[in-house]
């Protein structure tokens, strides 16, 4: 770079951290942001005009502003009323319910468990493990969004090594599992799940290939 | 509102400017957790993004409102804000650090876009009055490059005033212009010599120190 463009450029950069470049001329400058050099140029006036940050008073934003991001980033909600949320929790519940009375002779006990969930109150998936480890029920809670050709696939964080998987999440409804030995010794010590998003099917690796974007604490039930 | 009362509110806030850099308390949430928060954002995790929007949404809306006046315009800047936090979360380089500066930039930045299409920035005289709605007092937050307030301080108190009422007003050189009652021409050479000299203060200053 000339060292002329490079100061025009570097003027420009202040100009643009500092707000008095604008309409035309700000938006034809953002289109030089994908050059390192000007990213650079860029990120160092912004330390130094960080000097001239205002402190102020904190104001809370009034409820519906969060609302508004949760409905356009589509988190955790997907769009579904509160109705139906609760519809389906209900149905859920009576199939658990269903399913315990029907299923289970004679009921193994649930020695851990853990709530994968965005906040106490969206509980995605309640697991539970059931006679030391020996099986595994998934309910599901509150539906998670998930794009199509994606799934959800379960973790065991172990106390020691490589996540070991405990098989794709299910998307309504309930799941129930026996565990394999490797799963169980897997769970022994662990502390921790952890639910990763994968291609549907599951991870081609065996190890979670996609974001983490769950981790649930193993606590006694 | 009258030209005359903008410019006494915005002297003020330059002197407010000097007067809130002596006060720091502790009450800040801790930049560490803030950028594990961001990270797990980066991760797609929606309960870190809820527990980042209740811990900063508070500063952040307080800096768009001083910016835009009006809160319905700063309560839709506020959401846009936070869909392109989400948005960029992995874009947010953690070894830096300085994650509020992060996201109060993209503030800032938003709120630039907003006025150039809303014009706003001279309307809503009433907004100021009713924004502040909490006793807490934000302190500096901001880590300031060493020496800054020397720099700043040797900048004559027409550019200062310039920059002040750019960066944290969100004023163009038009408005600054009127506001101060000053050519256009003298508006923009100073701020642009401030900014060289600025930039050369903090720089010389880093040599030495």
């Amino acid at each position: 770079m000339k060292s002329s463009n490079r100061e025009l450029l570097d003027r420009l950069a202040a100009e643009y951290v500092l707000g008095t470049l604008r309409s035309r001329a700000r938006r034809r400058f953002e289109r030089w942001l994908v050059s390192p050099q000007v990213r650079v140029m860029v990120n160092d006036w912004e330390q130094r005009l960080a000097g001239l940050e205002p402190s102020l008073q904190r104001v809370t934003p009034p409820a519906r502003v969060w609302q508004g991001i949760e409905g356009r980033l589509e988190l955790g909600r997907s769009g579904r009323t509160r109705a139906v949320r609760w519809m389906a929790l209900a149905a859920s519940v009576l199939l658990a319910v269903f399913g315990y009375f029907t299923l289970r002779d004679p009921p193994l006990v649930a020695t851990l468990q853990a709530s994968i969930a965005a906040d106490p109150q969206t509980i995605y998936w309640q697991v539970e493990l059931l006679g030391d480890n020996q099986e595994l029920n998934v309910r599901v809670l509150a539906t998670h969004p998930l794009a199509p050709g994606k799934a959800h696939e379960l973790w065991i964080l172990p106390a020691q090594g490589n996540p070991v998987s405990l098989g794709l999440l299910p998307a309504s409804g309930t799941q129930h599992q026996v565990l394999t030995a490797g799963q169980r010794a897997a769970l022994a010590g662990a502390k921790q799940l952890a639910v990763s998003l994968e291609p549907a099917g599951g991870s081609p690796t065996g190890l979670p290939t996609g974001p983490v974007i769950h981790v649930a604490p193993l606590s006694p039930a | 509102m009258s030209c005359a009362v903008l410019v006494s509110r915005c002297i003020r806030n330059v002197h407010g400017y000097v007067a809130f850099t002596m006060d720091r308390n502790d009450s800040l949430p801790p930049e560490i957790e803030l950028a594990q928060l961001l990270q797990r954002c980066a991760a797609h995790d929606p309960a870190a993004f809820r527990l980042l929007y209740d811990r900063t949404s508070p500063i952040l809306f307080a800096r768009l409102l001083r910016m835009l006046r009006r809160r319905s315009v700063a309560e839709e800047a506020l959401q846009e804000v936070y869909v392109r936090i989400w948005e960029r979360a992995a874009q947010y380089e953690i070894h830096r650090g300085r994650a509020l500066a992060w996201m109060v930039t993209i503030a800032r930045y938003c709120a630039i876009d907003l006025m150039r299409r809303e014009r706003v920035t001279l309307v809503g005289d009433d907004a100021l009055a009713e924004v502040a709605d909490e006793s807490t007092a934000e302190p500096g937050a901001f880590e300031k490059p060493n020496h800054f307030d020397d720099c700043i301080g040797r900048l004559s108190q027409n550019t200062q005033q310039c920059l002040t009422l750019a960066f944290v007003e969100g004023h163009s050189h038009d408005e600054i212009a009127r506001l101060t009652s000053n050519p256009l021409g003298s508006v923009k050479s100073w701020i642009r010599r401030g900014l060289i000299s600025l930039k050369e203060c903090l720089s010389g200053e880093r040599q030495t120190a």
